[in-house]
């Protein structure tokens, strides 16, 4: 992986087309600014991945798989329903 | 009353006020913005996340407690707002608000559960997001085998 410090209002280059600058610093995240030719994608990492996942989990679909894993579950079911009460009882009165 | 083909339960009959609204669909699926979330006792845990656009699309979901225990969730105001609330509230799991996680079944692998980016929905405002935890622990593709003793799907 290269490794470069950047300030504010500095910018580099990826390849002929591809620049990042950086337009600024906070405390706990940066703001950058990319241009880039419109036929390259850019999306944030964890949403890619989300996407990718979800296109996985919406080919679960083996009527067969789903059935054995609601079985298999239920053990651990009856132990979420004691954990769940614990937890939500000093929180009983309802907010309206 | 308005009836829905559904994936796994045939032909159900729904209200519209049982709908859950993700204004802008979910990654992936951004033109599905209306979801019935179906929970049968002959199926629990599991709860079907039917699209209201296509009977084929139904995913499974988990609630992410039951996957894990002390799930916590982090929602930025902006997410609060997509989920009906005000600005100001702070978006907490509690009884109005459910994060469950969607479930993959892959033929010979462990099922996983998606605990970084959860579906959260709003009982009260009936609309959902799917917020992904950034920063958090939790993994995309966390193996249910640890739950309780789920053997590899066959």
């Amino acid at each position: 992986m290269l490794v470069m410090r950047r300030r504010a209002g500095e910018s580099f280059l990826i390849g002929d087309s591809i620049e990042i600058e950086i337009l600024e610093v906070g405390p706990t995240r940066v703001k950058l600014g990319i241009t880039a030719p419109a036929n390259l994608g850019i999306a944030r990492k964890e949403v890619v991945l989300t996407r990718a996942e979800n296109i996985t989990a919406a080919r679960s679909t083996d009527p067969q798989a789903i059935a054995w894993l609601s079985r298999a579950l239920e053990p651990a079911l009856s132990r979420s329903v004691k954990s769940l009460t614990a937890r939500s009882s000093p929180q009983a009165p309802e907010n309206q | 009353m308005p009836k829905l083909l559904t994936r796994y339960f045939k032909e159900l009959e729904y209200t519209e006020d049982a709908v859950f609204h993700f204004g802008a669909g979910i990654p992936g699926f951004e033109e599905h913005t209306r979801f019935l979330f179906i929970d049968q006792p002959h199926t629990t845990p599991l709860i079907f996340m039917q699209s209201l656009h296509d009977p084929g699309l139904c995913f499974i979901g988990l609630a992410a407690s039951l996957v894990e225990p002390n799930y916590r969730l982090e929602l930025t105001p902006e997410e609060g707002v997509a989920l009906g609330m005000s600005y100001a509230e702070r978006p907490e799991i509690g009884p109005e608000l459910l994060p469950l996680a969607l479930v993959t079944l892959t033929a010979g692998q462990d099922p996983v559960a998606n605990l970084m980016s959860p579906i959260v929905l709003h009982l009260g405002t009936r609309k959902g997001i799917q917020a992904i935890q950034l920063g958090s622990p939790y993994s995309l593709r966390q193996p249910l085998a640890a739950v309780g003793q789920v053997a590899p799907c066959s």
